[in-house]
């Protein structure tokens, strides 16, 4: 009888198969990573590594005038910032910017948008100006409306109203934070007017047909097919703009120089370390907080309200 | 779709309700261009006419293009100042889209089981702000020799950039009908084939429009370019602030210095807006 | 052109419990045409792409030929597939999208050209090589996937569902030259369909899946008169057999009013399972309408022109079923009349397993 010997040699081979089988998924497995690993492992290193500095300066004892440390405080930083009223204005002030920079551009992106999203007579010449204010430098666009445009001397707006009789408003000096909101939202709009409008070219012509033979009105098929149907389009044009809005500096540094009402985190951070406050650890601390925030806020926000990861789920 | 003709009769729009929105939208466009407009307007007045109550009418003087445009021993000037920047932002957009297309297919074909985590952490990564970010950057670049060099901007745009073309690359691939794909790997192409060949042609749009977002936001950065290259390597943005003076009259000198260093990224905007819309369009956001 | 083995194919979805295939046993003869065919979600598709590679195989070995492909690359394997939704590059044309694969192949552009050529004449595409995808019609663009997988001469043909998106007459026409197409080249094909017409009439042999298991693997003949058990019985043949539940009495099955004798050996292997619990399947074209058998009272007609089938109700076993009859074309009939349906055709008995019981020549065959 053979068959001892039998169940041996097939165990073995069905051993080797699945041996075989799970090394060869394992390669697979690298394969796939591969691809990803440069730009990965270059945004670690840029990245991450500026970050542990910042961990490390944040747990120390650390500043330029008058000259102290580095010497180790452990969390001292984070307990003393934690509480400090200026960094907690300094949170509103980025909370309210960025909220209404991205929500104003957004409403007049999607106008804009609205408005371009037909064929009238010299369309593209109208879109090429209205994206213009979104490719200009930071910089030179709060200086020009600084300089030029609120000026109340110099500035166009008083230019205008003066003559009618209003006395020259100094936009900058009394509203710090709307002049700088409103230079905002001029250079963004037309960067929401473009998606939205890549949203609204993409509409289906088959919906639009079939709610016209049901003679829907306008208002009607704007706010039940258009408007849902921007929504993804929204929603991808508030998270990049927030992204990039929670980050401005370069408006406030030439409109306002920091003054009181329009100094959000970043500029706070930047009065802190170099910008004349001279304490790197404490500076540091805040930013690890403000990183951490925003890590935790924007988990939320990405995961679980917006759908754009999950719509994403195409494999 | 846009709206046609016919579209707007149906909608009982009439012809004169068309005509009037084509001006309300030709009148919004020149009142958000007018800014812009009167900036360009100052470059060409002398300093006196810039500096007093705005006026319309004046006489229009190249002085101050040409006081600009002069190139003065031991300042930065602007065709120096406008090289660097061509090298920095030209190199960086190559460099992000060479990082971030094999990326992007990693994560949409056959993507990794955490593509998700991935994607989130290229996103956290602009969380830290760059202000804060400065110190530690300053120093490993002077530990490294990088300071007022073209490699340290090229290298942190790039890493500043990576994100959103991860993200917006990776969207537009998943655009691609998988069938594509499959149908290019039964043929016989590998990665890098199946890149060249088949995904990158379909998704041209797509990748022209990251790779203008990339080249806007590289032109127009400021802090990093006067933080860690203030003497040589300087870009344009640093330039246009060395026109902001203490003493003196300065606005139509930053007028005509504004202009010039808004050109290069306007021109390449007007000339690819409608490859931007259509690319945004084409996955973007699906 | 060579053999094709599944052997315990296996493919389990990562999540999943139950395999999209499960243990596939299944030999393709070099130059045969095979058919899979089932239902959504049989697992067919599956199969298809486990042998091109672009599904793993989790469990089990396929050979092709007497080389072990389980393992090895897509592009390495030496097959071809024509996809459903044809994969076209855009971007190309239609001389681009068929001379791919020689590029990758590294063939000098003079002899890809030819080849090139030689395919668009084969396939009657020669005026459009210079077209776009988006410039053809569905009949053309399916062509040119077919010249894509041509031109690779390999040693085996795949095709998922690459008639559905075709309209209905370009179908048909399709369907009689991809079959001539495949006797002449002699490349072995394995083909996927949910149309259990196109499979009967292109396939050499036809397996049948359903969740993923084979229920049967045979001639397009042997199908229709042996089914192996319920479902593939209920599956072949259009319109559908007649699945009725039944009783035995002594050595015949009930049908209505009458009691039909059965095989010896059928009825052997019925008394088994105590008589009850069986399922009986008569065939449309197994009916008849007329003077004799048991009383039916006529309540839809459907008429093709070619031949007339009938819905008609009828008591059995205490209760009213409905059957369908098949009926010659010139036969008058109409809603509402009361005649009779006698038994014509092969009556197959299934246990409460589902599968058919076997006469006895059919048990030692």
């Amino acid at each position: 009888m053979t068959t001892n010997t039998e169940p041996q040699s097939s165990d073995r081979a069905a051993a080797e198969r699945a041996a075989a089988i799970a090394e060869f998924q394992r390669k697979d497995k690298w394969r796939r990573r591969l691809p990803l690993l440069p730009a990965l492992l270059f945004t670690i290193v840029v990245t991450q590594i500026p970050f542990l500095f910042n961990i490390w300066f944040s747990l120390q004892d650390w500043k330029i005038v008058p000259p102290r440390g580095p010497d180790f405080t452990g969390l001292e930083n984070f307990t003393e910032g934690y509480s400090n009223t200026f960094f907690l204005d300094a949170v509103g002030i980025s909370i309210g910017m960025t909220t209404a920079a991205v929500l104003l551009s957004l409403l007049v992106g999607t106008g804009l948008a609205l408005l371009l999203d037909r064929q009238f007579f010299g369309r593209g010449i109208a879109r090429t100006l209205l994206i213009t204010p979104f490719l200009i430098m930071p910089v030179v666009a709060g200086l020009l409306w600084k300089n030029q445009i609120f000026s109340a001397t110099f500035g166009v707006v008083n230019a205008v109203i003066e003559p009618l009789g209003f006395d020259a408003i100094p936009f900058v000096e009394r509203y710090p934070f709307w002049a700088i909101v409103t230079v905002l939202v001029w250079q963004w709009s037309p960067f929401m007017m473009l998606i939205i409008l890549a949203g609204l070219q993409g509409q289906p012509t088959d919906i639009l047909e079939a709610a016209r033979v049901d003679r829907a009105s306008g208002r009607g098929i704007f706010t039940q097919i258009t408007l849902p149907m921007l929504r993804p389009y929204m929603e991808l044009g508030i998270v990049l703009g927030a992204i990039y809005l929670l980050q401005v500096f370069d408006h406030i540094d030439v409109m306002t120089g920091g003054g009181p009402g329009s100094t959000n985190v970043p500029y706070f951070v930047y009065q802190r370390s170099i910008g004349g406050g001279w304490d790197f650890g404490q500076a540091a601390a805040y930013s690890i907080i403000v990183v951490i925030a925003t890590i935790i806020i924007a988990t939320i926000a990405l995961r679980v309200l917006s759908s754009l990861f999950q719509r994403q789920e195409t494999a | 779709m846009t709206l046609t003709a016919r579209d707007k009769q149906l909608r009982g729009e009439s012809r004169w309700g068309t005509a009037a929105l084509g001006i309300v939208t030709w009148l919004v466009a020149a009142l958000f261009f007018f800014p812009i407009f009167w900036m360009v307007l100052n470059s060409f007045k002398t300093e006196l006419d810039a500096n007093t109550t705005p006026k319309l009418l004046f006489e229009p003087t190249l002085d101050r293009w040409q006081a600009v445009t002069e190139t003065i021993p031991g300042l930065l000037s602007f065709s120096e100042a406008f090289y660097n920047s061509f090298l920095i932002v030209i190199v960086s957009t190559v460099l992000v889209l060479v990082l971030a297309i094999p990326a992007a297919y990693a994560l949409s074909i056959y993507p990794i089981g955490n593509w998700r985590d991935a994607l989130f952490f290229f996103i956290s990564t602009k969380f830290l702000p760059i202000v804060a970010a400065i110190l530690p950057l300053w120093i490993i670049a002077r530990e490294l020799g990088l300071l007022n060099t073209h490699l340290v901007l090229i290298i942190l745009y790039t890493a500043m950039n990576l994100p959103l073309a991860v993200w917006m690359l990776n969207s537009f691939f998943r655009e691609v009908p998988r069938e594509l794909i499959e149908a290019a790997q039964m043929d016989g192409t590998g990665l890098y084939g199946q890149i060249k060949d088949v995904m990158l042609p379909i998704v041209a749009p797509g990748v022209a429009a990251t790779a203008l977002l990339c080249f806007i936001f590289a032109w127009n950065e400021f802090f990093l370019a006067v933080q860690l290259n203030p003497v040589e390597g300087s870009t344009v943005p640093v330039w246009v602030s060395t026109n902001v003076t203490t003493r003196g009259m300065f606005m139509a000198k930053l007028s005509a210095a504004s202009t010039l260093a808004i050109l290069p990224v306007v021109i390449a905007g007007w000339v690819a807006q409608k490859r931007m819309i259509r690319g945004l369009s084409m996955g973007a956001v699906k | 052109m060579a053999e094709v083995t599944y052997r315990e194919a296996t493919r389990i979805y990562p999540g999943t419990e139950q395999p999209a295939v499960d243990r596939l046993n299944l030999t393709i003869d070099d130059g045969e045409f095979l058919v899979l065919v089932g239902p959504s979600g049989s697992g067919k598709s599956t199969a298809l792409r486990m042998l091109a590679g672009l599904e793993a195989c989790d469990e089990g070995t396929i050979h092709i030929g007497d080389r072990d492909v389980t393992l090895v690359q897509p592009k390495d394997r030496d097959v071809a597939m024509v996809f459903q939704s044809y994969a076209l590059y855009p971007h190309m044309s239609v001389a681009q999208n068929i001379g791919f694969p020689l590029k990758q192949q590294k063939v000098p552009k003079a002899e890809r050209e030819k080849q090139v050529r030689e395919a668009a004449r084969i396939l009657d595409l020669e005026e459009y090589l210079d077209r776009k995808p988006k410039h053809l019609s569905g009949g053309q663009r399916q062509r040119v996937a077919m010249g894509r997988a041509i031109v690779r001469h390999p040693q085996v043909f795949l095709m998922d569902e690459p008639l559905s998106n075709l309209d209905a007459k370009l179908r048909v026409q399709t369907r009689a030259e991809l079959a001539d197409l495949q006797a002449r080249l002699g490349v072995t094909t394995v083909y996927v369909t949910h149309d259990q017409v196109e499979a009967m009439t292109m396939g050499h042999r036809v397996a049948i899946l359903d969740y993923g298991v084979m229920q049967q693997c045979d001639t397009p003949g042997e199908l229709y008169r042996h089914p192996e058990n319920l479902f593939v019985a209920g599956f072949i043949g259009s319109p559908a057999m007649n699945i009725i539940p039944t009783d035995v009495d002594g050595d015949a099955v009930v049908f209505g009013s009458m009691r039909i004798p059965m095989d010896p050996a059928v009825a052997a292997a019925a008394a088994k399972s105590g008589g009850a619990g069986l399922q009986i399947g008569i065939r449309p074209q197994g009916l008849v309408l007329g003077d004799e058998g048991v009383p039916t009272e006529v309540v839809v007609v459907e008429e093709l022109g070619s031949e007339t089938f009938v819905f008609a109700d009828i008591e059995h076993l205490g209760e009213r079923l409905r059957i369908r009859i098949r009926v010659d074309a010139d036969y008058a009939v109409a809603r509402g009349d009361k005649t009779h349906v006698n038994v014509l055709g092969p009556v197959h008995v299934f246990g409460t397993d589902g599968l058919r019981l076997k006469t006895a020549e059919e048990q030692a065959g």
